[in-house]
């Protein structure tokens, strides 16, 4: 049975790469995810005090930064509010506001930069023959359209930041900057900027007639075009039908209102067709790490909220991946803007129903459209969150010490999915760490029963007809939109070096795509 | 075609250091001068976070796409922009690339820390740097470790002080060596170029390239850093300045007053950011009164954390704490002689020599009394 490698995977974040066996016709029967960086987040995190934990672990990653850096702010709050000789009365609600805020926006740098840069080349002329040539890798108007606008995201961001990427006035307690009027007004202007690139929602079924009549009218939104573009480019290439998941999903919830703790993106699961709320102690008790085919120590494994940071160990036998495998109540979850979508119970102009098969099927292009929508439905919110910040109101707690003894748990949702943090301080200093990231549940390796993560999974019964050319592997890899810095622990032993089999060579140009 | 010989003539020609600091359209020029033909480069990755790929694709003058596009420099190898995947990729390599480009640090005590197509990063690089005319270590950990380096305070698992013995391509930390020796020279006869940073910003990674391109030797500091961009001290440039020659201290992060005694390392960091801002010129962290961590140092975490405590006691401070150096700035104010010798007292500029500024803080000390 001929085994494909393909690694690097490339645009993506970070050092991945996947091995498919595949039977003669060329259905790929097995796959195994591998992740090929190891740094040591957790272990390098211990022995600091809480407050040097969201620095570090927020520069784990420099793409998603944000998330870290909140959501290990979030996990040290939470081991304060915990905590018996320390009196923390919690982040001070503005905080929290332009914290989810400013993770808003970040999500639509990360869609745009995900849909234009990354994932939109595997369907324009450069990658893909298609004859779409807007989205040709650095060439394409609609790149360089989308490198200009990310580039007024981050200015928003580093408005607020100081810079981006890897801002750093975000802290335990809530943030060292105080906003005034006209800095929020500066960053609603470079929002709005970019938003009337991208083009009005309303503006959607316009834009999907004008793709399918070849017409582009700027004044309807640029951005639109582009990503109805590759939309409709992913139907016609049949993603609807590559990549199916386990139509099993996970969200953390994000968007809280500080007052009335209600969030925007709903927090639970969704399961045997049908969605499950679930409370944040819920969602911590479901939750699982195996790690009988990762390079860790069988006892590396089990509940994050007591299991001892990952020790390596790259002997052991069947392991092929330094990614743990995250679990809820034993089963594997699909995380991301699909999730969240759908546990929301958002299908925005009903795009999945019709194009998706479903508005809840887990496939390659419900993925993208998600990820469209959840742009254009965020994007629709920030100005109101904006305006709820009160620049005379604090930013920073008054009671903020790192002085204390207690555990914590941070959750939130990174634009790439569910994302925890685990930390338990003793006498002000960092005992144990554990982060979960979205990447390890779309990307990890099977669990000790032979479960295979959602992309394992979503690869199995592609057809791979141009061996050269795996075309249709990559798409699913991207549409996940992985981000690979922070989801690994620790890398390969000996054994990683081996020299790869087969060749691979997705086509440039050439229209042999295999869909 | 630029030819090998043609390039390295440019490069051997006589420096000009200002030159890296010059903006638009000098730049653009610089690029121009030496896009007859395509330029290689490969952008390599060991244990990144990609955080310096994207900061440089921050850049506005030139954007990193004009820099690729209109100058025709040819990216053969970039792992986050490339069209292509799997083996495709490793072919596209160029082997001997007339610029190298390294993000993240290099694995060598777990050399299989950072693989690419099943080769380590350790060999890759060992392979290519030779081959190279310029090299360039973008960024804090593939100049000198960076946070991969960090400690591992606990000693778990046996695993040494540096997880995984991660190093920079010519530093560890502070010391000279990393993966490629002390002595290495690419074949421009110059050594690694060191963007320090966490990341770098963007202008220092297009416009040390324009340097090298147009012919000029980047003037580089004892870090191998160019001095044009590493010699300002964050301290002198920072917005809360006047608060620190009034002894006036934040008490909490975000407060009112100079952040030292939240943790600040800008008396201790040297980079032009508080000019130059990042993002086009919108900020800078100062400016939103987050305290310099130092990102821009060698021994950057280490060195530096706790980041939101002072620095007390630290030999580059000689023996006065920073409470003390700002009042010996008020008194120095107080006695007319100003700012001057404020900056005297703190050893501005000459941090790398403690018995320098040791001596220094003790003759302004005298000088006040």
């Amino acid at each position: 049975m001929p085994e494909i490698d393909i690694d690097p995977t490339t645009r993506i974040e970070g050092h991945h790469g996947i091995t498919l066996q595949v039977d003669a016709d060329g259905t790929v029967t097995e796959a195994k995810s591998k992740m090929e960086m190891f740094r040591g987040a957790e272990i390098v995190t211990l022995g600091r005090p809480p407050s040097d934990a969201p620095q570090i672990t927020g520069m784990v990653c420099g793409v998603c930064f944000l998330c870290h850096r909140f959501c290990s702010s979030k996990a040290a709050e939470d081991a304060a509010l915990n905590a018996e000789d320390v009196d923390f009365g919690g982040p001070p609600a503005n905080a929290v506001r332009l914290r989810d805020t400013v993770e808003g926006i970040f999500y639509l740098w990360n869609h745009a930069v995900h849909l234009f840069a990354l994932v939109g080349p595997d369907y324009s002329d450069a990658v893909a023959g298609t004859g779409f040539d807007r989205l040709d890798p650095l060439e394409g108007d609609g790149y360089m359209a989308a490198m200009a606008n990310q580039r007024k995201v981050m200015k928003a961001l580093a408005e607020f930041g100081g810079r981006a990427p890897h801002p750093v006035a975000y802290v335990p307690g809530g943030l060292a900057t105080r906003p005034d009027v006209s800095t929020i007004q500066a960053v609603k202007s470079r929002v709005q900027e970019v938003s009337n690139w991208l083009g009005a929602t309303e503006n959607v079924p316009q834009v999907i007639e004008n793709v399918q009549n070849g017409e582009f009218d700027p004044a309807l939104g640029e951005g639109l075009h582009d990503i109805v573009s590759i939309i409709l480019a992913a139907a016609e290439a049949g993603a609807a039908d590559i990549g199916q998941g386990p139509d099993r999903f996970y969200s953390n919830g994000m968007f809280e209102d500080p007052e009335s703790g209600e969030l925007f993106l709903k927090r639970g699961v969704y399961r045997n067709g049908s969605a499950e709320e679930l409370t944040k102690q819920e969602i911590i008790d479901g939750i699982t790490e195996d790690t009988e085919y990762s390079w860790y120590t069988d006892d590396s494994g089990g509940a994050p909220t007591d299991a001892k940071p990952p020790e390596p160990a790259p002997e052991k036998d069947q392991a092929y991946s330094w990614g743990k495998a995250p679990r809820f109540e034993g089963q594997s979850m699909e995380v991301g803007p699909l999730a969240r979508m759908t546990i929301t119970g958002l299908d925005p102009f009903d795009l999945r129903a019709t194009l998706g098969g479903g508005a809840a099927e887990s496939n390659t292009l419900n993925r993208l459209i998600a990820r469209a929508q959840e742009t254009l439905v965020v994007r629709d919110q920030i100005m109101d969150w904006l305006d709820a910040i009160d620049p005379s109101e604090p930013f920073m707690a008054d009671d903020w010490s790192d002085d204390f003894t207690g555990k914590g748990v941070g959750l939130m949702e990174a634009s790439r999915g569910a994302l925890s943090h685990y930390m338990d301080i003793e006498n002000g200093e960092i005992e144990r760490y554990q982060i979960i990231t979205p990447t390890i549940w779309n990307l990890g390796p099977r669990d000790g029963s032979g479960q295979p993560s959602p992309l394992e999974e979503g690869v199995v019964g592609d057809v791979v007809s141009n061996v050269e050319s795996p075309l249709t592997v990559l798409r699913t890899i991207r549409s996940m939109d992985p981000c690979l810095a922070c989801s690994v622990h620790v890398q390969s032993p000996e054994n990683a070096s081996k020299t790869e089999v087969e060749p691979v060579t997705p086509s440039i140009g050439g229209g042999s795509c295999d869909i | 075609m630029t030819t090998r010989r043609n390039f390295l003539r440019l490069v051997g020609s006589t420096a000009a250091g200002g030159v890296i600091s010059q903006y638009g359209t000098e730049i653009a020029r610089a690029f121009e001068q030496v896009a007859e033909g395509d330029m290689e480069v490969v952008w390599f990755q060991g244990q990144s976070c990609t955080g310096c790929t994207i900061s440089t694709l921050q850049a506005q003058y030139p954007t990193l796409e004009e820099a690729l596009n209109e100058f025709r420099l040819e990216v053969t190898f970039h792992p986050t922009i490339m069209p292509e995947a799997g083996e495709a990729a490793i072919e596209s390599m160029s082997m001997s690339p007339d610029i190298l480009i390294v993000e993240g640090s290099i694995p060598t005590d777990i050399p299989e820390a950072a693989t690419i197509g099943g080769r380590t990063a350790e060999d890759w690089v060992t392979d290519l740097a030779p081959q190279s005319d310029i090299i360039v270590s973008v960024g804090n950990c593939a100049a000198f470790g960076g946070w991969p380096a960090a400690e591992n305070k606990k000693r778990l698992y046996d695993l040494g002080e540096n997880v995984t013995g991660a190093k920079g391509l010519q530093f560890e930390k502070r010391k000279k060596g990393g993966v490629l020796g002390a002595d290495f020279t690419g074949g421009a006869g110059l050594p690694v170029v060191n963007l320090g940073g966490c990341p770098p910003n963007p202008d220092y990674v297009l416009l040390t390239l324009a340097t090298v391109l147009n012919g000029h030797v980047p003037e580089l500091d004892e870090y191998n850093r160019p001095l044009p961009f590493y010699e300002p001290l964050v301290h002198d440039n920072c917005m809360h300045r006047g608060y620190f020659d009034r002894g006036e201290f934040a008490d909490k992060p975000g407060g009112e007053g100079c952040l030292l005694k939240q943790g600040c390392k800008g008396p201790y960091t040297h980079c032009d950011d508080q000019t130059r801002l990042w993002n086009d010129g919108t900020s800078v962290c100062l400016n939103v009164s987050a305290p310099c961590i130092g990102c821009m140092e060698p021994g950057f975490w280490d060195r530096f954390s706790p980041f939101q405590q002072e620095m007390e006691g630290s030999p580059v401070l000689g023996n006065v704490s920073a409470t003390q150096a700002g009042a010996v700035g008020v008194a120095a104010a107080a006695a007319g002689i100003g700012a001057h010798l404020g900056r005297r007292a703190m050893g501005y500029g000459k941090f790398e020599s403690a018995e320098k500024a040791d001596a220094e803080t003790k003759a302004a000390e005298e000088d006040t009394e």
